[in-house]
């Protein structure tokens, strides 16, 4: 096996040869990565990646990232939250029915202030509250969900060059685990889109 | 930024200047002084001077409230050293020159107070409310202008200077004007939130005529390309903040304290709002002017689409119209104390009604509407229609929601 960063000493004093993770391509500029990004899209990738120090306009496109349905789950949350939010005061203090919450539990209406048992307005900040409270946690639980969250190591961090994607550098990896990826061919995919360097990186 | 430049914004004379306007402030010009001919024919007519002087109210608060939202954005744009809203500013710039010439639409009021003809609506006010975030609106305006021809980038910096100050006086200016010309229509009754509700009606006023406004420009060919659904999709976020999301909040806050604090002399106000006609007119609003927009809006295509936000502001300017109604047109009985029950109360009120379709009312609101539009339309001829030398221009042309 060739030398691959210089950090596999570590993984190779195991006595499995280290296994591939797949390969980065390191550009020099935002336009570069853009015009690279569309061809890699184009040849059928599944698992792969940009990395840049700072947002790049147009970058979602060129990779052909379909828009969130993240919106849509918040806003079914929120209205989750609003319809427990109503439907607690209504049992608790509307109507005095019993339910099976683990235990028989039994409404209580009770005389507040000389408004009726149903008083929709006096409802409302519960209801509000709740509906913030239900989106706000499901957006964060989903977005950490669906972006695979939280994940404390990455084999690209093995990877010393990579190390510049924070700076002035701008990058493309592709996993090993893609259907379409072949070490030979990959690596000549991403050095004919333009690449100043192509490295491999190895689990760890 | 890494994105296609292939359609580089088109920059010139042709696209920038607001050439062609001179029909359209015609054309509104005279729709206004026919309608408003009509609004004040049939008030004379009716002989019924408060009713006359209330509709009077409700279509120079409209007015107003257009101007004043759009002062409320381009002061807020210079104070956050905003990038994205230059393309946008000068058209948000013309709405709120027209403050310069709003204090003629008090005179009949102070005319009326002057031959003591005003004996039941209290217009505490005087002249000085205009006058006093005029003189922050023509210099902010002028030095835009100015900066069109120099291109010189302290001018942005003395505006944010400016803006502090005026964003101040705009805090006062508004909840005085709110406070006197409209909460003082019911003397004894009081609310803190009323100058706050009056904001929420400028916000949704000045957004929707904003976003309108530039529809209107880009159908008439100018300025394409350069304001794109990157900024109609802002605008409609602001719209959708303000119009409904707070106006519904601090809508409800209001009523919400007064209906628990069930106190007879803050009551009355909402009583006189829930009988009749009256009743139905609250809930259009609850519906109207937030659960249905709230929904169109919500999602991100409708604010991108022209027809749909054009749509949307349509319908937000129709509702902070009603709003304007229910806020100033109905009486609080006399007769409330004579009753000691509401169905009792309601019974005897139930012919109360909100007439929006009253000749006077409608054509006064739409002429106004029409004189605002007319001299918007005035003051863009020939002028540039984009502050082109602004250093945040760039910024605002290449604009992307992420």
């Amino acid at each position: 096996m060739t030398t691959l960063t210089t950090q596999t000493g570590i993984a190779t004093t195991t006595a499995a040869p280290a296994r591939l993770y797949g390969l980065v391509a390191e550009f020099e500029n935002p336009a570069q990565i853009v015009a690279a990004a569309e061809k890699i899209r184009d040849k059928g990738y599944r698992y792969w990646d940009c990395h840049t120090p700072f947002p790049v306009h147009g970058l979602d496109k060129a990779m052909g990232i379909q828009r969130t349905i993240l919106p849509v789950l918040v806003f079914v949350a929120g209205a989750a939250g609003c319809t427990t939010g109503l439907g607690l005061q209504l049992f608790t203090n509307s109507f005095n029915f019993t339910i099976w919450a683990l235990v028989w539990v039994t409404g209580y209406p009770f005389l507040i202030s000389g408004k009726p048992a149903l008083s929709i307005p006096a409802f409302v900040p519960v209801m509000f509250e709740l509906t913030i409270l239900f989106s706000a946690l499901s957006c964060v639980g989903l977005m950490f969900l669906m972006n695979g969250l939280p994940r404390l190591h990455n084999p690209l961090f093995t990877c010393d060059r990579f190390r510049r994607a924070s700076d002035d550098r701008f990058f493309i990896s592709i996993e090993a685990r893609d259907p379409r990826f072949y070490r030979s061919k990959t690596e000549a995919d991403l050095k004919s889109c333009g690449a100043a360097a192509v490295e491999a990186v190895v689990e760890d | 930024m890494a994105h296609d430049h292939s359609n580089t914004p088109d920059l010139s004379a042709g696209n920038l200047t607001g050439s062609g306007l001179g029909a359209h402030a015609r054309n509104f010009g005279l729709a206004a002084v026919l309608l408003i001919g009509i609004g004040a024919w049939t008030g004379f007519r009716s002989g019924d001077t408060e009713h006359f002087a209330r509709a009077y109210v409700v279509a120079m608060m409209f007015a107003l409230a257009i101007c004043l939202g759009s002062m409320f954005f381009v002061i807020i744009q210079h104070l956050t050293r905003a990038g994205w809203s230059v393309v946008v500013r000068r058209p948000a710039e013309a709405l709120m020159q027209n403050l310069r010439w709003m204090w003629i639409l008090f005179l009949p009021i102070a005319w009326m107070g002057w031959t003591g003809r005003l004996f039941e609506l209290f217009p505490w006010a005087d002249l000085v409310e205009m006058a006093k975030v005029s003189p922050a609106d023509a210099a902010i305006v002028k030095s835009s202008l100015r900066q069109d021809r120099t291109g010189d980038p302290a001018i942005s910096s003395a505006n944010r200077k400016l803006s502090g100050p005026a964003m101040i006086l705009f805090g006062f200016s508004i909840t005085f004007a709110a406070v006197d010309w409209m909460m003082s229509l019911s003397p004894v009754w009081f609310s803190t939130m009323f100058g706050v509700y009056f904001f929420a009606v400028c916000a949704t006023c000045g957004y929707s005529s904003m976003a309108l406004l530039c529809l209107r420009l880009q159908h008439n060919g100018k300025l394409k390309g350069i304001i794109t659904p990157e900024h109609y999709q802002d605008l409609g976020k602001l719209l959708f903040a303000f119009g409904m999301v707070f106006w519904a909040y601090i809508a409800f806050s209001q009523f919400m304290l007064i209906w628990y604090g069930n106190l007879p002399e803050e009551t009355a106000w909402y009583l006189s709002r829930q009988v009749g006609g009256w009743r139905w007119l609250s809930w259009a609003l609850l519906f109207g002017h937030f659960l249905i927009p709230f929904v169109l809006l919500i999602s991100r295509w409708p604010k991108r689409w022209p027809t749909t936000l054009a749509i949307a502001c349509v319908w937000m300017l129709v509702f902070a119209f009603i709003d304007l109604v229910y806020l100033i047109m109905p009486h609080v009985p006399h007769d409330v104390g004579d009753f000691s029950r509401y169905s009792e109360f309601a019974a005897a009120h139930a012919s109360d009604s909100p007439h929006l379709l009253d000749p006077t009312l409608l054509g006064l609101a739409l002429g106004m509407l029409c004189l605002v539009i007319s001299m918007t339309m005035r003051s863009l001829k020939g002028k540039s229609l984009l502050a082109s030398r602004d250093p945040s221009l760039g910024e605002s042309l290449a604009f992307q929601n992420m």
